[in-house]
């Protein structure tokens, strides 16, 4: 690289807080956005959008907070399906409680909105899943969800996790197709659905 | 911030041949230079904010594309538990087998696609199995010695690792020396 240099110009605020970085590391502003500046043409070079790229990082806290962990999708059928074979009734159950602890993770957080924010993380949680559609309006929540890879175990288990958010967030399920490899739901809010059933 | 405030600018230096590379990497963008800029330095501190180096950025993305390729997925870790302790009761040996299996999966596409395989699946246990505490690789020439510790695995949990790690292993062409699995704990000494 050579040692020719020029300038470009920046937002004040965005160069001081990168200098303010630069000084924690022990480097210099020039150094800092040097590194940056490298780091982001290799990216690109590599057909990498630094943004895509650091949400692909946020998405890894986010999933490490929530309690979840990487695991290979086909060994995780597996086990699903030798322990739905073993104890159907517990591993539901177990399932259930999966959905009310995550879920009640996001009701209870500070956020504005916690479905928005819970339906936001599941579906950056759930990149394996080729189609995953939650929508909500004000008194009903539809969900739909797709992969021919579910085995039927890992279906029913799956529908009992949702079961599990929902309720936590106040909803009660008034309608549901559940077969291998397809979750269709649809759920109101709870005194509504008693008063429409 | 206010918007009179955040629009003051500033002069910085770069090396003319890097503003050259990050000025072309805009135009395929389709943005303006000073776009483009902007946007990078917001992702600089993003990064930044979410507590990675950039040696870390660089290394959890490399695992992250190699995860999505290999058949990664979220799972939680409290029904992953439950479900390895329900399913070792009657199928300890078989599923020993699919994580010995799946660890040598995991071996081959690490050995096809990275420098140094030994040094890759460290990063892919450091930045996949977040309950591990401590993953430890000790390389020489013919030796590698490797230790996992934490304090949240469960008996089984810790020997179905033991197994994918010793299957990506053997797919990097290293042969089990010695090995020593308990709960928590997972110590391997392996040779070329």
């Amino acid at each position: 690289m050579s040692e020719k240099r020029k300038t470009f110009v920046a937002r004040q605020d965005l160069t001081k807080r990168i200098s303010e970085m630069a000084k924690r590391r022990g480097y210099s502003l020039y150094d800092m956005v040097n590194e940056v500046f490298e780091l982001t043409v290799k990216a690109e070079d590599s057909g990498v959008n630094l943004r895509n790229a650091v949400e692909e990082l946020g998405v890894l806290k986010t999933a490490k907070e929530a309690g979840f962990i990487l695991c290979m999708e086909s060994l995780w059928y597996d086990m699903t399906e030798l322990a739905y074979k073993k104890a159907k009734s517990k591993t539901l159950k177990s399932w259930f409680n999966a959905g009310v602890w995550l879920a009640k993770r996001y009701v209870t957080s500070e956020n504005a909105d916690p479905f928005e924010a819970f339906k936001k993380d599941l579906e950056a949680f759930t990149w394996n899943t080729p189609e995953f559609n939650i929508e909500k309006t004000e008194k009903q929540v539809s969900v739909r969800i797709i992969s021919s890879r579910f085995p039927e175990s890992y279906t029913l288990l799956y529908e009992a996790f949702l079961k599990g958010v929902l309720e936590t967030f106040g909803y009660k399920t008034v309608d549901k197709e559940v077969e291998r490899g397809g979750i269709r739901l649809k759920a109101r809010k709870e005194a509504e659905a008693d008063e429409r059933g | 911030m206010s918007e009179a405030k955040a629009k003051r600018k500033r002069l910085v230096y770069v090396p003319e041949d890097l503003l050259a590379d990050v000025t072309e990497a805009a135009r395929k963008n389709s943005e303006s230079l000073s776009m483009f800029v902007e946007e990078t330095l917001k992702q600089a501190l993003n990064v930044n904010h979410l507590g990675y180096s950039r040696e870390q950025a660089t290394e959890t993305l490399q695992v992250m594309h190699a995860h999505r390729i290999l058949g990664g997925a979220f799972v939680p870790l409290d029904v992953l538990n439950y479900l390895t302790t329900k399913a070792y009761e009657t199928e300890k040996e078989k599923l020993l087998d699919v994580w010995y299996e799946s660890g040598k999966w995991h071996g081959k596409y690490i050995k096809e696609k990275f420098e140094d395989p030994v040094q890759a699946l460290k990063s892919f246990l450091q930045a996949t199995r977040w309950d591990l505490s401590e993953v430890e690789v000790r390389q020489d020439e013919s030796t590698v010695k490797l230790r996992c510790v934490s304090t949240v695995l469960t008996t089984e949990a810790t020997e179905l690792l033991s197994k994918f790690v010793e299957g990506a292993m053997h797919s990097i062409d290293y042969k089990t020396e010695k090995s020593d699995t308990l709960k928590g704990m997972i110590v391997f000494e392996f040779k070329r």
